[in-house]
């Protein structure tokens, strides 16, 4: 087991390696750079030396060879550089962003829990008739709603009706509960409806598959509990697959927001990405394009390692 | 002897379009969902088409007589702050959309296919390699490949284009593969193999033909994602620009901000994003049944 961690742990490095480069051309092929952008706004003191000395001083001047082992130098000692547009360090100018993000992304994950479990499980049971049609059209439905609209459609909502607008102003969770919960709700329910239809539909079909097992019947045949049978025999076998989905939407939701937190007005991991390629700050948006494949990369070896921590046959493949 | 022979073939012919009929026939009974997704769809192509016949104005003609008017008989659906009549601009909106959502979903899953069974086909260091190329494609945030693509070749339908099948074709590449691995191991492969023909053909002539059911799943799966990506850029103002037709475009900017004085110009592009997808999807959903169970693709 632990020589097939190691092993996963370092087939990471080249595909981090690869995501490291790609970002890096990319951004180095990106028309404009930080500093042009920086004083088209005060256009009178860009002359050509000003722009040079500024360049020089963000070591832009050197060749890219040289700025890309300059970073994976820094980064090897998980240092992420300050970034070229507020110049603050980078891990700061994450550290404040990441915590909304995961705090929605975990709220929406719930959310979709709580949606995808019943609603499957009833949809396996009540096969081909109008319940599992009903839950088929819903969770389609979600996946067919853009979520930024259905966003747009909440607040709307809670304007008529209650005549109320959820906070637009973010506060943290410890400071005030009330309204850090009050906000957020809408974006996870929004986001969270969305990702429950893939969850949906893998538990409906993970159920159906274990509730054909030999020893369901067995377990009906010796007159246990209905519910005992769905709880302790079936639902438990048909989770593994609903827990990768549920697991992999999570590593997108934390990087993948991008449309939902400009609705919301939430200053979140996706709105930095915007703003970074914007500003064309190369240094916070390979950092946090780094983040984001790590955190999927990760996320992806966990299930993979929980794949072989429940079935010994994988992990000799 | 003759006779004969073109009977047969008129019976083949006949045959062979019954089959067609019976097929469809069979869909519309076992699968009712899956035929009104595919009725809509149907519907949103013939609008997409006839969009300069169905629309009562001009979809970029501003009209600041009639700007952020509610629901009338003359305009149906309202209009935007421009004064541009709202039901105009969702009918020549469907073709963008259609327009973004076939070619994306057409040109990543064919290149997804191509990429995937020749992985598989070639096995061992190719595959390998292939294999993560294609790891760090799918680990790249999707959002963000757009964005750059976007930035480096600036806003516009062929770019967002661009930008939305480029992450599809990893995606595509996965599933191709998964599902060439088991044909790749048939007798006729090796037989062709046997044979002597050359790698392109049996790619491309024994092998690709054998992931069609696979294939047809993904392209349907990828038109919804491609609309939904192109709203999504269109509204953070990447994508198609002003003043062409485009629902997500028509859902930015004073769409929000008169949310509540003129919801019309919020609520309807949604709805008609939202149909789209749903009925992609739905007749998707139904056709994966149709035509493998056993897959369970996202």
């Amino acid at each position: 087991m632990l020589r097939y961690i190691i092993k996963r742990l370092l087939l990471m490095i080249p595909t981090l390696v690869g995501v490291a480069v790609l970002i890096f051309l990319l951004m180095r092929v990106v028309p404009g750079d930080v500093v042009e952008l920086r004083f088209a706004g005060e256009s009178a003191f860009a002359s050509k030396e000003n722009l040079a000395i500024e360049r020089t001083r963000l070591g832009l001047d050197q060749p890219v060879w040289k700025q890309f082992l300059t970073w994976m130098a820094g980064l090897v000692r998980f240092d992420f550089g300050t970034s070229m547009w507020t110049g603050a360090p980078i891990s700061e100018e994450i550290r404040l962003r990441f915590a909304l993000s995961l705090q929605l992304a975990i709220m929406a994950t719930l959310v979709a829990v709580m949606l995808a479990i019943p609603l499957g499980v009833l949809a396996a049971l009540k096969q081909d008739t109008w319940v599992d049609y009903a839950v088929r059209v819903f969770s389609i439905a979600g996946l067919a709603m853009p979520s930024f609209w259905l966003g747009i459609v909440f607040i709307l909502g809670l304007l008529i009706v209650f005549r109320w607008l959820p906070p637009m102003v973010y506060t943290p969770l410890w400071v005030n509960p009330v309204q850090n919960l009050a906000q957020l709700i809408w974006p996870a329910l929004a986001v969270g409806y969305r990702y429950s239809a893939v969850a949906t539909r893998m538990t409906r079909s993970a159920m159906l598959e274990v509730l054909r097992e030999d020893y369901i019947r067995t377990a009906r045949a010796k007159g246990l509990w209905q519910k005992l049978i769905l709880s302790r025999h079936a639902l438990k076998n048909a989770m593994l697959p609903v827990l990768t989905v549920i697991a992999l939407e999570f590593a997108f939701l934390m990087g993948g927001l991008v449309v939902t937190e400009q609705v919301f007005n939430l200053n979140g991991l996706g709105l930095l990405f915007v703003e970074s390629v914007a500003h064309r700050d190369y240094t916070l948006t390979q950092a946090l394009v780094l983040l984001v494949a790590f955190v999927f990369i990760f996320v992806n070896f966990l299930v993979d390692l929980a794949y072989a921590w429940i079935d010994p046959r994988i992990r000799f493949r | 002897m003759a006779v004969t022979a073109d009977r047969v073939e008129a019976l083949g012919a006949e045959e062979r379009r019954r089959g067609w009929a019976d097929v469809t026939w069979e869909f519309c009974r076992k699968r009712p969902l899956g035929a009104i997704g595919a009725a809509v769809v149907i519907v949103n192509l013939l609008v997409a088409v006839g969009a300069n016949v169905l629309a009562p104005y001009d979809p970029v003609t501003t009209d600041y007589a009639a700007m952020l008017a509610p629901p009338s008989r003359a305009h149906w659906l309202g209009t935007d702050a421009f004064g541009r009549d709202v039901l105009s601009r969702l009918i020549y909106g469907s073709r963008t959309a259609m327009l973004v959502g076939f070619s994306c979903a057409f040109v990543g899953a064919t290149f997804g296919a191509v990429i995937g069974v020749s992985s598989a086909y070639f096995g061992g260091k190719v595959d390998l390699f292939i294999q993560r190329f294609m790891d760090i494609f799918l680990a790249f945030p999707l959002i963000i490949l757009a964005l750059a693509v976007v930035s480096i070749l600036g806003t516009g339908i062929s770019n967002v284009i661009l930008a939305i099948t480029i992450p599809m074709i990893p995606r595509a590449a996965l599933v191709a593969r998964s599902s060439a691995l088991a044909i790749r191991e048939m007798p006729y492969i090796d037989a062709a193999r046997a044979a002597g023909f050359r790698h392109r053909r049996i790619v491309l002539r024994h092998m690709l033909p054998n992931v069609m059911a696979s294939y047809l799943i993904m392209l349907t799966a990828f038109l919804g994602q491609a609309i939904l990506l192109e709203a999504s850029l269109s509204f953070l103002g990447l994508g198609v620009a002003e003043p062409v037709a485009a629902w997500g475009l028509m859902l930015r900017g004073a769409a929000v901000q008169f949310a509540e004085s003129a919801p019309w110009m919020a609520l309807f592009p949604g709805l008609a994003i939202s149909l789209a997808v749903f009925a992609f999807n739905l007749f998707g959903d139904s056709l994966r049944d149709a035509l493998d169970p056993r897959l369970r693709t996202q």
